[in-house]
């Protein structure tokens, strides 16, 4: 079962504190760093990148675990916040994921509590099987807002 | 308690409980002797679990249905897959485990134990069981699985 795939992006220095990368799937975009790293407000930045991988890639897994768990979602979004660590070596880390999910799921003919016992189990699974959370080596803390719409 | 055998392929470890016998696709059957009847209690392997991911729903055939060796008995759906569970003795389900309903991740957390899911009440059991492999011969089994599913890579 164990397989390998590969992704790529690609990055251009342009010059300044500026780049502009291409994503293997397609899109392209100007980057830089952040204000505070000597960067620039309003694009794209690495610390964003990696927040978003996570962030993202835990949501199409729990969208996958919703269908195989036959759970009816109504809507899911989810703020995601990373801590970085700056260490006495100024090397820095991020040592937290943050997942603050809000998901309103249809009881559709469940109790409530069999409904919510069931969107844990696909959150745990979609944090499991997620390709980036399982990848990054920062503590991933999940503290869903579970709704169920009767 | 059962005891287990134990085997690491790759960074998985797997293990095969010492007190029953085993079809090698990864079903296991547990003579229930203290009932004295030839009941078999029936379930999925450590490596079967493992390899399947994690459980969402579990469909066993009803209390009654009549089974042939390698009848499907059940099936699995998982985060990752929909399997077909067959049969490894003949005769009739007597039970079913009432907890897999709403908790099936049993089947991933214990096996061997509070994971089972179902009892049959064997009609050839002699015959049946002799046909299945022993703890040490389903380990072998299991690992020249486990390390051809590696070689896929």
């Amino acid at each position: 079962m164990s397989r390998t795939a590969t992704y790529h992006t690609t990055v251009r220095w342009k010059g300044k504190h500026w780049g502009h990368l291409v994503m293997g799937n397609g899109p392209e975009m100007d980057f830089s760093a952040p204000p505070d790293a000597q960067g620039h407000a309003g694009v794209f930045t690495p610390e964003d990148a990696y927040v978003a991988a996570a962030n993202t890639c835990v949501m199409m897994m729990f969208i996958w675990a919703t269908e195989r768990f036959k759970l009816k979602l109504l809507s899911y979004e989810c703020r995601t916040e990373g801590t970085k660590l700056i260490e006495l070596d100024r090397t820095e880390v991020f040592t937290r994921l943050h997942f603050r999910p809000v998901i309103r799921v249809a009881a559709d003919g469940d109790t409530p509590a069999v409904v919510e016992a069931r969107v844990r189990r696909a959150l745990q699974s979609a944090q499991k099987y997620s390709l980036v959370a399982n990848s990054v080596k920062s503590e991933i803390v999940v503290e869903p807002e579970i709704v169920i719409e009767q | 308690m059962p005891e287990y055998l134990e085997t690491t392929v790759d960074k998985f470890i797997f293990r095969v409980a010492t007190d029953r016998l085993y079809a090698s696709d990864g079903v296991w059957a547990f003579w229930v002797e203290s009932q004295g009847n030839g009941q078999v209690r029936i379930g999925l392997t450590d490596y079967l679990q493992q390899l399947n991911g994690d459980v969402a729903f579990v469909h066993v055939k009803p209390v009654g249905t009549k089974l042939a060796v390698e009848d499907e008995f059940a099936e699995l759906e998982t985060i990752k897959a929909t399997v077909s569970l067959f049969s490894p003795v003949s005769g009739t389900v007597v039970a079913v485990n009432p907890d897999l309903d709403l908790s099936p991740e049993i089947i991933n957390h214990e096996p061997y134990g509070k994971g089972w899911l179902a009892v049959i009440e064997a009609t050839n059991w002699q015959s049946d069981g002799a046909k299945l492999l022993d703890p040490q011969a389903y380990l072998s089994a299991m690992r020249s699985q486990a390390e051809e599913e590696l070689k896929k890579q």
